[in-house]
């Protein structure tokens, strides 16, 4: 009878256990989808999916505002000599992290040094000019730049914080002499940051789970999420049926615009659309590969794209692009027109090419990602237009991951990709260091292989200015120099499209393009849970 | 027992014609095999002559039409437009090709090799030889033949060709089983052991009078597998490692279409509807043959 009586108080318990955690999460949380690989440490991510849940996790010295700007942070206030060669940032007091230590000079020491040494993320933006950073004092810490740095505040938005001593408990062996492996393994599936969100659980291709730090030091208003889930699913049927059942707040951008209008009829639904501070679509072409490494034919390829189609039908509200750099982003030269779709100019440029009498024997390959349904269409679309001026274009579906693998190698990089690339800071210097400076080769947002050496220094002399204006001027130059190499074909700067539960959920974005207002937010910025809300009594 | 030897006598061809006639009886006795019959020869007509039969050939190449997208099915495109604005119909019908393709191509390779295998290692069983062969042939038939096809698919490029190669590397121990079976069975009938006494050539003994004595089976296997064959080839093309754009495949078809689901069914179901009318063709195919040469001994 007792063991009965005990049988019965363990189910109960049990049940009531299931029902808090069910209750828990469904109560309380925005869910939102991306694809995978989404690496969470801040010294290895930098794609969109990683941005997302960085944001979440990490905080930064200065945090970007919707109109492109940065202000104070982690820091809450900063100053620069003249030569722009030192920066002391004042940081703010009594920021814990998840663990409960509180944040020092000597955490931001650490996670720039731990950032440049490892070299991969973020760390092209800062290892050319940061030269060293020292710890003042408990709140106040300075960098000193090998040379001046024009966009360095800018920048800062990507610079994370790692709590010291907890990364340095989690060292395994690595190549890092005495730190090991620098925490890398540990914080694949953990975080030591003192960001809005907590790592409740990291599960490997699925999903990250994130909680609400109650302690965090920005504080809190009612009905924020307690719970933040990045999930890695981009099958539309999947997410069409999760937003059906209101088991996912906010869709990725990725989905197929037939998906988007039948969410968009879904009761509660909405679907926002936006161009957001610069992401683009590019066809990059191989520069060192027959036949793509003929400037001519590069050109001719340019003038048999359909631009108009793209930006108006398969992704509708976006801009036809003009030049390497997106319209919105701070630093864009607005004197630089759009390619036209002209196959009598391009019939021009192919005789031009080398390659013109011989075009059978150089077949083009091209890539386009499998997480993106809609570069199918562009796909075909562009292998229809060469087929009309006589080249031929074979089209392989590639999964991100394999595409990234692709790009690590001269020789398997194919002779177009179509990539969509983000700015990782508002300012065109960034993109064009991501995309054209030789430094970058050998990444997925460089399958172009320009390796330019007058290109990489003119990125270095603007970057190195102070001066906006002037900096800008030269960023102009290297766009103009860009078009004339034609080392991709700029299709479209991209707007955004999401569809999101608008009855029980308050989202930013959302509100900012009701309200018209531009929205210049770096990748992963659109999803900060901190500043949602959720009502899960209107579901 | 000598059956089929008889048939081929050139010495006999009343008989033969005679052997026909019944056949063909036994046959068309049975509804369904003469439904597949018809079924099977207008799939391969509707295949040679596609750009004849088919509303908008342009569409099987590399064509897009946006302002022509998601169409219903209707009067002008019978089984509705995709994502692209192709017809579907003209789509499956070309698709056709690669299917009969596949089939053909990888029976034609399969069965001779896997009868040869299957003939050596059945008459020289208790060798080495036929230990060997046949150990290798039961590990090749231990693994699921899409998840081998799968396998193989996928450490090469993506192609029609590669696809087949695929597919005929996980089909031939099929028959090699088979034959192997049989042969074990008949080798030391009297037949064959008075033919040994002559001194005839092993190779002869085996081609001249053992094979002939399978060729019921491995025909009617062969008809039975040809829509299986197409199917695999069909799952690969779903994942991606089958003919590449624009060329149409029903599996690719039908994988494009899932993404729209349940809305736009039409570019998934229709597809996916003529991998059924194909496999079943066969198989009805491939029952009335089997019918027919089972009900004649």
């Amino acid at each position: 009878m007792k063991r009965v009586f005990l049988t019965g108080k363990f189910l109960a318990f049990a049940l009531i256990m299931i029902a808090v955690f069910c209750f828990g999460q469904s109560e309380s949380i925005i869910r939102a989808t991306e694809d995978w690989p989404t690496y969470i440490d801040p010294a290895v991510g930098s794609d969109f999916s990683d941005c997302i849940a960085i944001v979440n996790l990490y905080d930064s010295l200065v945090f970007p505002n919707a109109d492109g700007s940065v202000g104070p942070h982690l820091a809450t206030h900063w100053d620069v000599t003249p030569d722009g060669l030192t920066w002391t940032f004042y940081l703010r007091q009594g920021v814990k992290f998840h663990s409960g230590n509180e944040l020092t000079a000597e955490d931001v020491v650490f996670s720039v040094e731990r950032l440049l040494t490892m070299g991969e993320g973020f760390a092209y933006m800062f290892e050319p000019f940061i030269d060293e950073v020292v710890a003042l004092d408990p709140y106040t810490v300075q960098f000193k730049m090998k040379k001046p740095y024009g966009p360095f505040l800018s920048t800062l938005v990507r610079l994370y914080i790692l709590e010291k001593d907890l990364v340095l408990q989690h060292l395994d062996s690595g190549p890092y002499g005495e730190f090991g492996d620098y925490g890398r393994k540990w914080l694949l599936e953990h975080d030591a940051g003192s960001g809005p969100y907590m790592v409740e659980e990291v599960k490997m291709e699925e999903y990250v789970l994130t909680k609400k730090f109650d302690d965090w030091w920005g504080g809190w208003e009612p009905n924020a999420p307690e719970y933040f889930k990045e999930m890695a699913t981009a099958d539309p049927v999947t997410i069409r049926t999760l937003v059906a059942k209101k088991e996912l707040e906010i869709t990725d951008e990725l989905q197929p615009m037939e998906s988007y209008e039948a969410m968009a009829k879904m009761p509660g639904v909405e679907v926002v659309r936006f161009v957001p501070g610069g992401m683009n679509l590019n066809l990059m072409l191989h520069t060192r590969k027959p036949p793509t490494d003929d400037v001519h034919f590069r050109r001719a390829l340019a003038y048999a794209v359909d631009y108009k189609t793209i930006a108006n039908i398969i992704f509708p509200g976006s801009l036809v692009a003009r030049g390497p750099v997106p319209q919105t982003l701070p630093g864009h030269d607005s004197s630089i027109q759009p390619w036209e779709f002209n196959l009598d100019k391009a019939r021009e440029e192919l005789k031009k090419s080398k390659y013109y009498g011989q075009l059978d024997e150089y077949p083009l390959t091209l890539s386009w990602c499998a997480e993106v349904p809609e570069e199918e269409k562009i796909a075909l679309m562009l292998q229809a237009n060469f087929a009309r001026i006589g080249v031929k274009l074979e089209i392989t579906k590639k999964p991100f991951g394999s595409m990234i693998a692709d790009a690590q190698n001269m020789e398997t990089t194919p002779n177009c990709s179509l990539v969509f690339v983000a700015a990782h800071y508002m300012e065109a210097g960034g993109m064009l260091t991501t995309r054209y400076h030789s430094q970058s080769t050998g990444t997925w947002e460089q399958c172009e292989w320009l390796l330019n050496p007058e290109i990489d220094q003119m990125i270095e002399d603007a970057l190195s200015t102070i001066d906006t204006e002037e900096r800008f001027n030269k960023y102009h130059a290297i766009q103009q120099k860009l078009v004339e190499l034609c080392p991709t074909i700029w299709l479209i700067d991209r707007a955004e499209t999401r569809a999101y539960q608008a009855s029980y959920v308050s989202w930013f974005v959302a509100d900012l393009v009701h309200q018209g207002k531009k929205i210049a937010l770096p990748l992963g910025y659109g999803l900060y849970a901190h500043d949602m809300k959720v009502f899960p009594e209107k579901k | 027992m000598r059956d089929s030897t008889v048939a081929i006598d050139i010495s006999a061809r009343s008989a033969y014609a005679e052997r026909l006639k019944r056949a063909w009886y036994r046959f068309s006795r049975s509804k369904l095999s003469l439904l597949g019959l018809l079924m099977v020869a207008s799939i391969i007509f509707i295949a040679i002559f596609a750009p004849v039969v088919t509303p908008y050939p342009e569409h099987a190449g590399a064509f897009v039409d946006f302002g022509n997208t998601m169409h219903p099915p209707s009067l002008e495109h019978p089984f509705g437009t995709d994502a692209m604005g192709r017809d579907i119909l003209t789509r499956c019908f070309f698709a056709f090709r690669g299917a009969l393709i596949m089939g053909i191509v990888v029976l034609a390779i399969v069965v001779p090799i896997g009868t040869a295998v299957g003939l050596f290692g059945g008459y020289f069983e208790g060798k080495w030889f036929s230990t060997i062969v046949m150990r290798v042939t039961d590990v090749f038939l231990a693994i699921p033949p899409l998840v081998l096809a799968l396998a193989i698919a996928a450490l090469l490029k993506p192609t029609l060709t590669n696809s087949m190669i695929a597919v005929c590397i996980s089909w031939w121990p099929w028959y090699a089983r088979l034959v192997y079976g049989m042969t074990v069975s008949v080798r030391n009938e009297p037949f064959v052991k008075a033919v040994e006494l002559t001194g005839m050539n092993r190779f002869k003994i085996m081609f001249s009078e053992i094979l002939p004595n399978h060729l019921g089976p491995i025909l009617t296997k062969m008809t039975l597998d040809m829509g299986w064959v197409i199917l695999t080839g069909a799952s690969l093309s779903f994942v991606g490692l089958g003919e590449q754009p624009p060329t149409p495949a029903l599996g690719t078809m039908v994988s494009d279409g899932a993404k729209y689901l349940p809305t736009y069914w039409w570019i998934s179901v229709f597809p996916a509807l003529m991998i059924v009318i194909i496999i079943l063709s066969f198989n009805l195919l491939g029952d009335g043959i089997r019918e027919m040469l089972t009900s004649g001994e």
